[in-house]
């Protein structure tokens, strides 16, 4: 990487000498290749290309309809799928399909460039960590005369003090802009000082935390849980899969809308969620209020018309108590909201399906009509349309509709990475904002005592001058100056 | 006061437009009084920038109280409009064009004072009229929020952050189109923006306030992929500027080294303001929906923005992409943004605003 980034080089004698430079490998062939490997993927260049290559992926992925999950799991429904965008893309459907730009962020392209994003991050941390450390711990402090008129900001200084003097002077002034000195004297005194010698770690940093999002990700999609499609209606108590103990029960679903325009307002399901029978909490859960428990997370997704329905058995008890039944299903036909419940203890399953309002003589408003299957083979045991209020005897069973209630559509999720994309959003912000706000400020200095006295001072830095704001460099430079001309002490 | 909010927003659009027609003088009478000093002959020196005479500098003075005026306006009818709807301007594309325009205003503000370079507001401020006018054409109703953008503090955060980046990024672009301007491709460059002003202009005569957007939309895709053609070629055919190159300019714009440097420090600003927009948003995603990301188009433009700016801050450090090369990056970054920002319009994702069926 070294050998790419022109921005900042190292002064001419303070180059680290590259590891492989330094022992000449014995197994010529199998370290060449492997080398070769290790540069590629640490370059960054072929980072770059790898990020504008996930970039134009990514512009299909929003520029294209994509196609859901589901519908590519099903190859009827994905050919049913394609034909509906057909219209839209003609005759590049098919070309769209086969180069996988209809779910393109879960193709074999997609995942290998995300991959090798990942490898070539790890390997530029590693790449970089022990040049860094050593930059931090141990700098180069003598450098070559050479740099001192080749730097991209260097300035001398001729002073009448002694080599010693002049040292205590500048370190002096150094110290008091708090940058750290270090220095060594052959003969030359050499002087090193810098500021915020661990900033370049906060780059690393936020490099890094790249990975740990990558982490988090795969850790979600590998243990996370999720259901989109729980449906609960006002009164029913249902156990949550993911947690066993658990249950959920909806008390009761609102929804408001703005009387004038009839734009949705607000959806709320009070719900209490029980731990083996005992009540653990209460909330009114909304679309920007999830509850949350024990690592899973509830939210408001979807609502629907339900009914509530009281089952007795032909002896006359009560199988079910005025618990609700959502009618979450659509019929393909009459687009008639439907529903099916297990009636406990028979072995019975009840379907329910509700009115398509006004006009509709099949089943009129204020009615359902209830089917009752067996519950393995599925045989149609009876079946009735059945008034609001009035007891109906079913097969051997008396079937009550109470009333007209609604479901909530809960999504309930459960994702162990979150905590992971949220650290690494974190060090990723911070470790940017640290990177671009705080330089890591070095600049070099060096003392030579002039044949018929006094020294002269070189100074030096790497980084450009700032075309159009001022520059700390020149500050020093001009401090040291001050301080070197004020009169000597005794 | 919603009254009082379209006042300023008129106001605000009418000084921009003003502000913009100075400081087409100012350049018109610098860029004279440039051309008079470098005709001594081959050899001459080319300045720094604009020769400021002293009619020039004024004209340039006024021009800068102008927009200052007209980011005051803007301001003041973002307040305004706040007050009136009790939330940030996130609800409907009017109130986040206005937004939009209000960042660029604002960060183009702030490179003046730093740069002083008054010539990026060639570029800069019809972007932000360009916001202003879209924002007139489409319908300012107040309308109640629908549940899931109720989530006043993070989302107006999630937007505030938003136009930072967005006004960087169009600061960034003003610096880098001026920087290749007076590179070789100068007459592709113009004729491009030509297809894509002309197509633009062509949609809004033809097209009418929210009719058809066919023909805009046509302008602004050409220009889009004309560009993109540009930049493609120009990265095989050359490899980064030359040093000697940077630091000569022409016809009296800022120096090509100058207007590099301004575009690194918009992006050093845009870029972390962008990772928190995308940040916030993964947040509001993940409490509304119950999920952090989800590849819904207007995520996905943003993290290609993202991905852009960030090949950005590589290349600009890489050897051969110095330069031309990368402030066609920046040029390609700017086109991301405003796929992002227009994405609404041709995505139907969770994004889709009210306001605009
Ligand atoms: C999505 C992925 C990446 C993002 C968002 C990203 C972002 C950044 C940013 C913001 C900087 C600071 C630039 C500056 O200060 O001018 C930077 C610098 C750098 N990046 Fe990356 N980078 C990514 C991937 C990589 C990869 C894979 C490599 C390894 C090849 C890499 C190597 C470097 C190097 C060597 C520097 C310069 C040293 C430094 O500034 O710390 N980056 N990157």
């Amino acid at each position: 990487m070294t050998h790419e980034v022109n921005s900042r080089p190292l002064p001419p004698a303070a180059t680290t000498a590259p590891a492989a430079a330094a022992r000449p490998s014995a197994m010529d062939r199998v370290d060449g290749g492997l080398e070769w490997l290790w540069h590629f993927i640490s370059s960054m260049r072929v980072a770059m290309i790898i990020m504008l290559a996930i970039a134009v992926l990514g512009v299909f992925g929003s520029l294209l309809v994509q196609a859901p999950q589901a519908v590519l799991d099903d190859p009827a429904a994905k050919a049913e799928w394609l034909e509906s965008v057909r219209p839209k893309y003609g005759g590049w459907t098919n070309v769209f399909d086969t180069v996988g730009l209809f779910q393109v962020f879960n193709s074999i392209m997609f995942r290998i460039l995300v991959a090798a994003l990942t490898i070539s991050l790890i390997a530029c941390s590693i790449h970089r960590i022990p040049g860094m450390i050593h930059t931090a711990r141990n700098p180069r402090v003598d450098v070559g005369p050479a740099f001192f008129e080749h730097a991209p900001q260097h300035e001398a200084i001729v002073v009448r003090r002694s080599v010693e003097e002049t040292r205590e002077v500048v370190e002096n002034v150094l110290r008091s802009r708090r940058y750290r000195t270090l220095s060594s004297v052959d003969g030359t005194v050499h002087i090193y000082a810098d500021r915020f010698r661990l900033a370049p770690f906060a780059g690393l940093a936020g490099h890094l935390s790249l990975v740990v999002i990558m982490a988090g990700a795969i850790i979600g999609g590998m243990y996370g849980y999720r259901d989109s499609q729980f449906t609960l209606a006002e009164g029913q108590t249902l156990p949550v899969a993911a947690e066993p103990g658990v249950t959920i029960q909806l008390l009761d679903f609102t929804d408001r809308y703005d009387p004038t325009t009839g734009a949705p307002i607000d959806y709320a399901s009070q719900v209490v969620l029980y731990k083996d029978g005992a009540e653990v909490l209460r909330h009114t859960v909304r679309v920007n209020d999830p509850v949350r428990y024990n690592g899973l997370s509830f939210y408001q997704a979807f609502y629907g018309a339900a009914a509530t329905m009281s089952v007795k058995d032909d002896e006359g008890n009560v199988l079910m108590a005025s618990e609700g039944v959502p009618l979450a299903w659509t019929t393909n036909d009459e687009g008639r909201k439907i529903g099916s419940f297990n009636i406990p203890g028979t072995p019975y399953v009840g379907w329910v399906t509700g009115t398509l309002g006004n006009g509709d003589t099949f089943i009129a408003p204020g009615q359902v009509r209830f089917e009752l299957y067996t519950t393995g083979e599925g045989t149609l045991v009876d079946q009735k349309v059945i008034n609001q209020g009035e007891a109906a005897t079913i097969g051997n069973l008396t079937v009550t509709f109470e009333r007209e209630s609604q479901f909530t559509g809960l999504n309930i999720a459960r994702d162990p990475g979150v905590p992971l994309i949220w650290i690494g959003s974190f060090l990723l912000f911070v470790g940017f904002v640290i990177r671009f706000t705080v330089p890591h400020k070095r600049i070099w200095g060096r003392i030579v005592s002039r044949p018929n006295g006094g020294a002269v001072v070189g100074m030096a830095t790497l980084t450009h001058k700032d075309v159009t704001a001022g520059s700390e460099f020149e500050h020093v430079v001009n401090d040291i100056r001050t301080a070197l001309a004020a009169p000597t002490q005794a | 006061m919603a009254k009082l909010s379209e006042y300023a927003f008129v106001a605000s659009m009418i000084t921009t437009g003003l502000a913009l027609a100075l400081y087409l003088f100012y350049a018109v009478s610098g860029l004279r009084a440039a051309r008079m000093a470098t005709a001594g002959g081959p050899g001459a020196s080319t300045p720094v920038g604009l020769i400021s005479g002293p009619r020039t500098a004024a004209i340039g003075r006024y021009a800068s109280i102008l927009t200052w005026l007209a980011t005051v306006f803007l301001l003041v009818s973002l307040v305004f409009r706040a007050v009136v709807t009790g939330h940030g301007p996130f609800a409907n594309m009017y109130e986040f064009s206005m937004a939009f325009a209000f960042g660029v205003l604002l960060t183009y503000l702030y490179f003046e004072r730093k740069y002083h370079q008054r010539i990026l507001a060639l570029v800069t401020l019809p972007v932000a009229l360009g916001m202003l006018l879209y924002a007139a054409t489409i319908p300012a109703d107040i309308e109640p929020l629908v549940p899931a953008l109720q989530n006043n503090l993070l989302l107006t955060v999630h937007v505030a952050t938003a136009i930072v980046a967005y006004g960087s990024f169009a600061i960034a672009f003003a610096a880098s189109y001026l920087f290749l301007l007076q590179t070789r491709h100068m007459i592709p460059v113009l004729a491009t923006t030509a297809i894509g002003v002309g197509g633009a202009a062509l949609g809004a005569i033809t097209g009418g306030a929210d009719g058809d957007k066919l023909a805009l939309t046509y302008g602004m895709v050409g220009a889009g992929a004309s560009l993109l053609i540009l930049a493609i070629v120009d990265w095989i055919t050359n490899r980064g500027t030359p040093a000697d190159e940077l630091a000569s300019g022409r016809w009296g714009l800022p120096k090509p080294m100058v207007l590099d440097e301004i575009g690194y420090r918009a992006v050093v600003i845009g870029f972390p303001f962008l990772t928190l927009t995308i940040i916030l948003g993964a947040v509001w995603a993940e409490t509304a929906w119950g999920r952090y990301w989800g590849w819904d188009p207007k995520e996905t433009a943003s993290l290609v923005t993202w991905l852009i700016y960030g090949a950005y801050l590589h290349a600009r450090v890489m050897r051969g992409w110095r330069g031309n090369r990368a402030a066609w990056l920046l040029v390609i970054g700017f086109l991301a943004t405003l796929l992002t920002y227009f994405g609404n319009l041709i995505f139907q994702g969770l994004h889709a605003y009210g306001g605009l069926s």
